[in-house]
């Protein structure tokens, strides 16, 4: 697991610790160290937060919850996953808790297992990425996102967005790699489908606007 | 011979490339005869291409400050705890 760790490298950073050094010094009460590690992860600890729980504010109370628990349990911290692991395995936790304790709208795994496609499908003529983005197409990248269940869309967001291994996610949720793969199947059919219908719709519109 | 739904079941894993040589040598046949398993194909890789070019949310600056705050107070109160007279 060495994708997502701080390695020094070359002579130009030669001076920087890596992530277990800090570790270690921040658990004997080195403040520095534990803000150096802070300063590693939050912007990607913020990242997941806010793509998990969708505003800013409770994305805020998320990163705040993570680094204050990483606080209080550093000591206790024994290196079995490297720090990364750890420090995401702590942020997705918070931001489930936060998105199952605000009871937001969302679909339970069992209804999320549709698999059938929709009819639209093959009104989405897949081309260059480019072509598709645009505002309308991140909102709907969103909300396709949201309309899943947050078991779902955390692995999803590990997995699809941040880019995380099947292995890393597994380890960060604590589920089998099998497990996270059936997971992220479905959750990706889920979206696509989703996604689908964003683009049907927005081409017919565009149909029926060269019409008239 | 694999049925539509078998290949449906199994798009995640070839896009990642996990499936032995010849299961996805076979899959990839099935996609090539078969338009509805190619356009299950082509919109789930458009999907995940997508996200991966979603660019990434920037954290605020005033964002840092605050933590950085929240974990001055903590340890203040850490401090306070393991030495409650100031001694």
């Amino acid at each position: 697991m060495t994708l997502m760790t701080h390695r020094t490298s070359g002579t130009a950073a030669a001076a920087a610790p890596n992530d277990e050094e800090l570790v270690q010094r921040a658990q004997q009460d080195d403040e520095r160290a534990f803000g150096e590690l802070v300063r590693r992860y939050e912007s990607k600890v913020y990242s997941l937060a806010l793509r998990m729980v969708r505003n800013p504010e409770d994305a805020e109370d998320v990163l705040q919850d993570t680094f204050l628990r990483a606080f209080r349990g550093i000591k206790s911290f024994r290196g079995n996953s490297t720090f990364s692991t750890w420090i995401y395995r702590i942020a997705a936790n918070s931001a489930l808790m936060r998105l199952r304790k605000k009871q937001l709208p969302t679909v339970s795994i069992e209804d999320a297992d549709e698999r059938e496609s929709p009819i639209s499908i093959l009104d989405w003529k897949p081309g260059p990425v480019e072509q598709l983005l645009s505002q309308e197409t991140f909102r709907a990248m969103e909300e396709a996102i949201e309309s899943l269940p947050p078991e779902f869309r955390q692995v999803f967001i590990l997995r699809d967005v941040e880019e995380l291994s099947n292995a890393e996610v597994a380890e960060i949720l604590d589920l089998s790699v099998a497990a996270v793969k059936s997971r992220l199947h479905r959750a990706r059919l889920k979206v696509r489908n989703r996604l689908a219908a964003f683009f049907s719709d927005s081409n017919t519109k565009r149909a029926m606007g060269a019409r008239s | 011979m694999m049925t539509c739904k078998e290949v449906l079941d199994t798009l995640s894993s070839l896009l990642d490339e996990e499936l032995r040589q010849e299961v996805a040598t076979e899959i990839r046949k099935h996609i090539g005869n078969c338009s509805d398993c190619r356009a299950e194909f082509d919109t789930l890789t458009m999907t995940i291409k997508l996200y991966r070019h979603n660019p990434k949310p920037v954290m605020p600056a005033d964002c840092h400050d605050r933590l950085v705050k929240v974990l001055e107070i903590e340890k203040i109160r850490n401090r306070h705890e393991s030495n409650p007279s100031g001694s």
